[in-house]
């Protein structure tokens, strides 16, 4: 269940240690999560909720919800922010835990107060880069996040970044650019880094109330202004059986793969066809683990469209106009059913497929986790959001926010400091949606020797191929004049393969006439561990995954610099131009059951998943008691869980909708510190942390 | 313009329960609130102790009427409030403190309370894991206790609307139109609503109300904060009340809700006047030494949030109830001093008595009159 293998990823290391979980002596290693160590060895349901005995799995693993709360040597903590440690008595949670008889008094103290010009509140790429702007600007910072590590979703990334090379290091992978900030950050005396620090509260009397978990302590920072970096949270969809263990986020499972290398499923159904549903589809497959189909209830793919294509003819089916129906198991996961909906997005049964799956991937969209901020302009003091905690766009975008953020912060601390211009227009252009596509016929064979063909039709933020080539002959064109626009390959080529080993969307190939009559020599990029020998037939594919027939290798190579191999194919010439890849997926795995499974409850999909209020029963409240403000359904404890409603939150106003009230009626609940549970023994720093 | 036999300012503590009283009267009600739904000013902040262990006689008055009619609630009208007759226990650890409690005793026996001192033993028995160490006791009143202040307000919501009371949220109250020294209107920024009777609920606000008719009600609000941990097992029933002040706080008090979890607020002193419900950092550092130098056994519980809200005080501590002398027709219920919740529902019924019967026994009205000398203080607040 451990991930052993990854075209990109190194397997962890880690010293094995024994623990048990309900009894059983299992092996996990040391300092990993709990939550991975228990998913490692096959346990996916860490507690019973006290309403109908549920078991509960994984959501966010974000340190985020407190659905993989278990019992550690006595008390309830959140397995996904938990170091395992040898020796750890685990246990299933059943219903409410019970307060260990520990009765004897200790000293309390009070807590430790820091004082800095700037607090921001998560070192992402965002937070990082802010902090070097305002490090630069000669502020103190506080850079605090809740990870052990900088970064923050970077890490999770495997893939190369889209964006500009001079701004957000595009062509870069997410857990290199990670690491590239990490040292920046370190480097700046004058930023003082809080890892394991999670920012629990922002008070109105201008201090931050922080919590570490690991020192068992709480420490107030007294600041003049506050960067709010906290990234977005996963947003997530009501459908019957959405409360069972093995319907997670996309970013957990991202968490899960890429971050602590276990193998959380085998087989994955993912709602949402935005880039982080299509990104998790193609890191399920880099991990070994099969993906039936992507859906979105949308006519049309949200995310780039070179990310669909790579999937597509990969093995993946996307289904768009399709919804989730349920999710059907007993206490797991075990099938999902989809349908195709009408122009009302009401689901059409007699479409309806049934997968067998045992994850069922939520990747619906993000929101933006900007509760500080709005503490900050309820206090009156400097605040500023930036990357996704302001608008959810990709990290390159972030990284340049991150920048104008932190000058933004120096000047309302009094800095005179600019802010060039043209940073805000790089900005904006990084955040753009995708584009127009514009249709591209494929010249071949054009001259003697490699050329390149670009298999990317659509407009996105995006230069690293016109950046590596060594004879600039690849150069965007078009009308926007930024690097929205398209690259052409016009002038000598070399086949040196830079364009096709640095290009995100796997969208370079390289071909060139063989010696061999009607005959051609393809390049492809392939970022999957292999065994291909020469001679060795391939499934090739065209750049929507349409079917090509076969192809011959005729030799493979493998850039260390960019974990990517090159796969040199002998193909016929007519398709040479055409071939955008090679499939990797079984198509077998992607079928549905031969029947259809319409067996669910439509009122049974759970809305607050901490105390598990039903959408049926929220619907019933608002309708016997006009209810149009969410604060009234804190009386069916919709929202009064351990999260602070961070996901139902989100899910009320469309659930009140569908009740009947309108959405101009709706207001919202009123937000509460602390973002976190806080046992009372570190909020006294009576000492007896574990670090 | 709409018009209603009596229309109530604020949709909190008092107001919700008056409307139901006045309503299943067969008065016409309406209830004006600048909220947007009901119990969402400090009805909502009150951490949900229900008690008649005071020591004045017109709110131990009010409190048995208060806690008789929430008895009733589930088994009567359906209305589950989260109720848990858990008792009040002030336990002691300083002879001065045990003294002063014993010594309030048989004034609180003589007004009907049931109530008396216990010994260590018996507090350890209650309350398990409590601290033994210099324990001397505690007054122990079994028939007090703690409910959801979020449920209580929904119930009386419900059942007054049921009753045919009518709710005005979003609302705010501008002024009052006064005819021949009576009221006639309540003029909101959604325009006029005629009436025969006002009845001034409007809590932490009560003052600025009564100054639209020129009254000035000495109710000046300080802001308590207040916590909630995640939910545990069952571990102890009573709200514990611990009088002995510290160096930052007076009293503190906490109680285990029928949900689980441990619901908790603290007194600081200097006092925090004004009406200012942001958090701030110094609560959790106040209050949470102070609980597990009583209860060491917290330890390991996980604090969950915090709010803040006001007590609007009045200068002895006791509620202002009854009519504005110059302005027929206008009625005060404000100054709960941080416990309508409490107060309420019982007084409700005394106040509907006297809009309805024109009742007014002495016992209360004269305790409670806005023109009543504020210099005395209660001993218990």
């Amino acid at each position: 269940m451990r991930i052993t293998q990854h075209p990109i990823l190194e397997p962890k290391p880690g010293r094995e240690v024994a623990f048990t979980f309900d009894g059983r002596t299992l092996v996990g290693r040391e300092g990993e999560m709990v939550s991975s160590a228990l998913f490692a060895n096959g346990i996916r349901t860490f507690s019973r909720h006290r309403v109908g005995d549920a078991p509960q799995g994984i959501f966010c693993a974000n340190g985020q919800c407190a659905q993989c709360t278990v019992l550690i040597d006595g008390l309830p903590m959140k397995s996904c922010i938990t170091p395992l440690r040898e020796g750890m008595e685990i246990k299933t949670l059943v219903h409410f835990p019970e307060l260990p008889a520990d009765d004897e008094p200790r000293q309390a103290h009070k807590p430790q107060e820091l004082t800095c010009d700037v607090l921001v509140v998560g070192a992402g790429p965002s937070g990082i880069t802010a902090a070097i702007e305002l490090a630069e600007a000669g502020y103190s910072v506080i850079l605090a996040d809740d990870k052990d590590h900088l970064g923050g979703k970077l890490v999770l990334q495997t893939h190369k970044f889209f964006g500009s090379m001079a701004d957000c290091y595009a062509g870069t992978r997410g857990t290199d650019i990670a690491r590239i900030l990490e040292q920046e950050a370190r480097a700046r005396k004058n930023i003082t880094i809080m890892t394991d620090s999670v920012v629990a509260g922002v008070y109105a009397d201008g201090k931050a109330g922080i919590y570490q978990p690991n020192e068992e302590r709480y420490l107030l920072v007294s600041f003049r202004g506050v960067v709010v970096a906290t990234g977005a949270r996963e947003r997530s969809l009501v459908f019957p059986g959405n409360d069972l263990p093995g319907v997670f986020g996309a970013g957990a499972f991202q968490t899960l793969v890429n971050r602590d290398l276990v193998r959380s499923s085998e087989r994955v159904l993912i709602v949402g066809c935005g880039n982080v549903g299509l990104i998790a589809a193609y890191h399920a497959l880099q991990a070994g683990i099969n993906v039936v189909g992507l859906i979105d209830i949308a006519p049309r793919i949200s995310g780039y469209r070179v990310h669909a294509d790579k999937i597509k003819r990969m093995g993946v089916p996307i289904y768009l106009s399709h919804t989730l129906v349920s999710v059907q198991g007993e206490g797991k996961v075990e099938k999902a059913t989809i349908a195709q909906v009408d122009e009302h997005w009401n689901p059409l049964l007699q479409t309806a497929k049934t997968f067998a799956v045992d994850t069922v991937l939520i990747a619906v969209g993000l929101s933006s986790v900007d509760e500080f901020y709005n503490a900050g302009v309820e206090a009156g003091f400097p605040v500023l959001k930036t990357g996704d905690a302001n608008e959810i766009a990709e990290a390159s975008s972030a990284m340049m926010g991150g920048r104008i953020t932190g000058r933004q912060m120096a000047r309302l601390l009094g800095s005179d400091l600019e802010i060039p211009q043209e940073w805000f227009e790089k900005a904006e252009i990084l955040k753009s949606h995708p584009g127009q596509v514009f249709p591209r016929t494929h010249k071949w064979p054009a001259e003697e020797g490699w050329q390149p063909v670009i298999h990317c039709y659509q407009e996105i933020p995006c230069n690293p191929c016109t950046t590596v080539c060594p004879h600039n002959s690849i150069q965007l064109t078009g009308k926007t004049g930024t690097i929205m626009d398209l690259p052409e390959f016009s002038g000598k080529c070399i086949g040196c393969g830079m364009c096709v080993l640095i290009c995100p969307g796997l969208a370079i190939t390289l071909v060139r006439e063989s010696h061999k009559d009607g005959l051609a020599e393809l390049v492809l990029p392939y970022e999957f561990e292999h065994s291909f020998q020469p001679g060795d037939q391939v499934a090739l594919r065209d750049v929507e995954g349409g079917d090509l027939g076969s192809g011959t290798v005729l030799s493979t190579r493998f850039s260390k610099k960019h974990r990517t191999h090159l796969l040199t194919i002998e193909v016929d010439a007519a398709i040479a131009a055409r071939t955008a890849g090679i499939l990797v997926q079984d198509p077998a795995v992607t079928e549905p059951l031969p029947e259809a499974d319409l067996t669910y409850v439509p009122d049974n999909a759970i809305v607050c998943r901490c105390e598990r209020v039903s959408v049926g029963e929220i619907k019933r409240f608002v309708q016997e008691n006009e209810v149009t403000d969410l604060n009234q359904l804190k009386q069916i404890r919709a929202a009064m869980g351990a999260c602070g409603g961070k996901t139902c939150l989100d899910l009320l106003p469309r659930v009140l909708m569908q009740a009947g009230v309108p959405k101009e009626a709706i207001r919202p609940a009123t937000y509460r510190p602390l973002t976190v549970e806080i046992p009372m023994k570190a909020l006294a720093n009576q000492g007896g942390g574990k670090a | 313009m709409k018009n209603y036999d009596v229309i109530i300012v604020g949709a909190g503590s008092v107001g919700l329960p008056l409307a139901y009283r006045l309503a299943a009267r067969g008065v016409s009600v309406g209830v004006i609130d600048e909220l947007s739904s009901p119990g969402q000013g400090q009805n909502k902040a009150a951490i949900g102790g229900i008690r008649a262990t005071h020591s004045d006689r017109a709110k131990i008055r009010i409190g048995i009427a208060s806690l008789e009619f929430i008895r009733r609630l589930e088994p009567e009208f359906g209305q589950d409030v989260d109720y848990v007759e858990g008792g009040y226990l002030f336990p002691a650890y300083d002879e001065k403190i045990a003294e002063g409690l014993q010594s309030l005793l048989p004034y609180q026996k003589r007004h009907g309370l049931n109530i008396d001192w216990i010994g260590p033993e018996e507090v350890q028995e209650i309350v398990p894991g409590i601290r033994a160490e210099g324990l001397l006791g505690g007054t122990f009143s079994p028939e007090d206790g703690h409910l959801s202040s979020l449920k209580l307000a929904g119930a009386f919501y419900r059942l007054a609307r049921q009753a045919g009371a009518e709710f005005h949220f979003e609302t705010k109250v501008t002024g009052f139109d006064v005819a021949n020294g009576r009221v006639t209107a309540v003029l909101t920024d959604k325009g006029s609503f005629g009436c025969g009777t006002v009845v001034n609920a409007a809590g932490g606000f009560g003052r600025e109300v009564g100054q639209m008719i020129g009254a000035d009600l000495p109710v000046y609000p300080d802001s308590h904060e207040a916590g909630v941990t995640e939910p545990i097992q069952p571990l102890f029933n009573p709200m514990l009340v611990d009088i002995a002040p510290d160096e930052h706080s007076d009293n503190y008090y906490f109680y285990q809700a029928k949900e689980g979890g441990i619901v908790f607020c603290i007194t600081p002193r200097p006092k925090r006047m004004g009406t200012d419900r942001r958090s701030t950092s110094e609560f959790l550092p106040m209050v949470i030494p102070r609980m597990l130098s009583l209860y060491p056994r917290l330890r390991n519980i996980r604090v969950r949030r915090v709010w803040r809200g006001l007590y609007p005080m009045t200068p002895d501590g006791k509620p202002i109830v009854g009519f504005d002398r110059n302005v027929a027709g206008f009625f005060h219920a404000v100054g709960m001093c941080g416990q309508g919740l409490m107060l309420g529902p019982g007084l409700a019924e005394i106040v509907a008595a006297a809009i309805v019967d024109g009742e007014q026994p002495e016992e209360i009205f004269a305790d409670l009159s806005p023109y009543r000398d504020f210099s005395g203080e209660e001993l218990l607040k």
